[in-house]
């Protein structure tokens, strides 16, 4: 670093004196540069391994590259610019305007004070929660545990709560279930039940929530709360099962034209 | 020859050999002085780069290549529910910004049990006095419905169209926690007017929260400031609902748009 002949900023030369912190640190020259290999054989460990991985990469690229015979790069999704950034400014814009339109001609409601003393008959919250708040109206089907003389084993509230974790969950988890390329409904019926089913359930627990509205006996609504989802998850597959022959021999024919199975 | 410094660049000179209009030279002479000193050049030549680049040819995208445009288009809208989610994100930001210098989380004032509170009062002032005040409130609340609809339908988009598979499951993890936000979002602002719903909806969230095993009273204290409800569950939800989640949602959303950008978007096969 130091070097005798930098003259130091307050024009002194002894070195033991140098407080300036030297002459500037210099970038090595691009000779000197350490090469990938060399990185990697000074490397131990996790950084190693890093490299090597890195390397294997890189090779798979490498090699799937020359071995394909498409001029075109053979993308995987749709560029988010521009195409798909210029069509969504397009449509939100649409949005944005239906959301001040609808504004200033349907204002919101405004209630009354909070009171702590009196509780409302209806306690809601917004509609986008509903589905929520029929989540914690679930207590018929709390199990109850003979061998505890028909206790239940959880509270109402907390039996809501796990249901909340339940559902959250098995969303999370829905990509390590159904994996594979399919992308349309058809190609997965059980899949696009699944989801149906979960959708109508999600309206239904929504009615639940607002069981007061329905002139439904109790029940009765319950039990539709359970078996609607069902049916439409049925219907869902049974539907997507018998179109999917006639559309799936149509989107085959023109996809195995282009890209013959291996 | 001159003792003066020849200049080759001699750009006024060069200039004035030109045959220009008026324009011309009033906009070539701004352009040199502000290149002089800012070397914007650099910066017009990204620009261009930037310009060509978006109207180059583009690679052939998957249903270009397989010909599938006919039997996917109508699917398109359903495409920008994403971006549906940001722009009346970024509206309730602003309106909600707006709304912050009117609006006071406080419960003092209420002489009885029943009586309106400074928060309450707050916000009937908004409504009835602040000039375009009424509007103001009703866009913030429908700018807030219509992103908490258009994530639970941009959720289903991704579903049905199998949008979640490799390697697209972190940006399905991130999309779980971000409605799990964006409905805690609309969940503390309602509680912000002090109403009698927002209220009740409140006392119902603080005895969920009890009802945790463990760390239920803890998240109870955390989340609404105590067992029963009032000033400092107002505080608190008022800091989750302007400070915490705005800070954290936008930095969730740029991350999940930020992958999205690097991966493309699904197309159906
Ligand atoms: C605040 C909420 C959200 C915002 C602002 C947002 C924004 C976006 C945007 C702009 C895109 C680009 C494609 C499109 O517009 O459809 C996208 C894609 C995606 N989003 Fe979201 N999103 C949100 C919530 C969610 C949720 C709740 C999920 C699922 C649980 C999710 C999962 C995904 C996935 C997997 C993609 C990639 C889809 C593809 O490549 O086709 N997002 N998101």
């Amino acid at each position: 670093m130091t070097d005798d002949t930098t003259p130091m900023t307050d024009g002194g030369t002894d070195d033991e004196a140098r407080t300036d912190g030297g002459p500037p640190a210099t970038v090595p020259p691009d000779d000197e540069t350490p090469t990938w290999s060399e990185r990697k054989e000074h490397s131990q460990g996790l950084a190693q391994l890093t490299y090597q991985y890195f390397e294997r990469s890189r090779r798979e690229d490498e090699d799937l590259r020359t071995e394909s015979t498409y001029v075109e790069r053979d993308v995987l999704g749709f560029p988010t610019w521009p195409h798909e950034t210029i069509r969504n400014l397009a449509i939100t814009s649409f949005f944005l305007g239906m959301i001040l339109l609808v504004a200033s001609i349907l204002p919101s409601h405004f209630g009354d004070p909070a009171n702590p003393g009196s509780t409302p008959a209806i306690i809601l919250p917004d509609w986008y929660l509903y589905w929520s708040f029929g989540l914690l109206k679930l207590s018929p089907i709390n199990p109850e545990l003979a061998v505890l003389g028909g206790n239940i084993i959880v509270s109402n509230e907390l039996y809501g709560l796990i249901a909340h974790g339940a559902i959250f969950g098995v969303i999370t988890l829905v990509p390590f279930l159904n994996k594979g390329n399919a992308r349309r409904p058809v190609e997965e019926p059980g899949w696009a039940a699944l989801g149906v089913t979960g959708v109508i359930l999600a309206i239904t627990l929504a009615v639940l929530a607002i069981q007061n509205f329905f002139p439904v006996p109790l029940e009765l609504l319950f039990s539709l709360v359970f078996m609607l989802p069902v049916a439409g998850g049925v219907i869902t597959y049974a539907v997507l099962k018998t179109m999917r022959e006639g559309y799936m021999y149509d989107l085959n024919r023109r996809y195995y034209m282009l890209r013959p199975p291996k | 020859m001159s003792l003066k410094k020849q200049d080759d660049m001699d750009h006024n000179a060069w200039l004035k050999s030109q045959d220009l209009t008026a324009i011309e030279t009033a906009f070539l002479t701004t352009l040199i002085w502000l290149d002089k000193r800012l070397r914007i050049v650099d910066y017009l030549e990204l620009l261009e780069t930037m310009y060509y680049r978006a109207n180059l040819q583009m690679p052939k995208s998957h249903t270009e290549q397989y010909d599938l445009d006919n039997k996917f288009w109508y699917w398109y809208p359903l495409y920008s529910l994403g971006s549906l989610s940001i722009i009346a994100y970024l509206l309730a930001a602003v309106s909600g910004a707006l709304l912050g210098f009117y609006y006071a989380p406080s419960t003092a004032g209420a002489a009885a049990q029943g009586d309106p509170t400074a928060a309450y009062d707050s916000m009937v002032m908004i409504m009835k006095d602040v000039q375009f005040g009424f509007m103001l409130r009703s866009i913030h609340r429908w700018a807030a419905q219509f992103m908490v609809a258009a994530v639970f339908l941009h959720m289903l988009r991704v579903y049905f169209t199998g949008a979640y598979k490799e390697p697209r499951e972190v940006n399905w993890i991130l999309g779980v926690v971000l409605i799990a936000l964006t409905l805690l979002f609309g969940f503390s602002g309602y509680v912000l007017p002090w109403k009698q719903l927002s209220f009740w909806a409140a006392q119902i969230g603080v005895e969920l929260a009890l009802a945790t095993p463990i760390i239920g009273e803890w998240a109870a204290q955390l989340l609404f400031g105590g067992f029963t409800l009032g000033q400092a569950t107002l505080v608190r939800m008022y800091i989750l609902h302007v400070f915490v989640l705005p800070f954290v949602v936008t930095a969730l959303i740029a991350i999940h748009v930020g992958i999205v950008w690097v991966q493309g978007i699904a197309e159906p096969h």
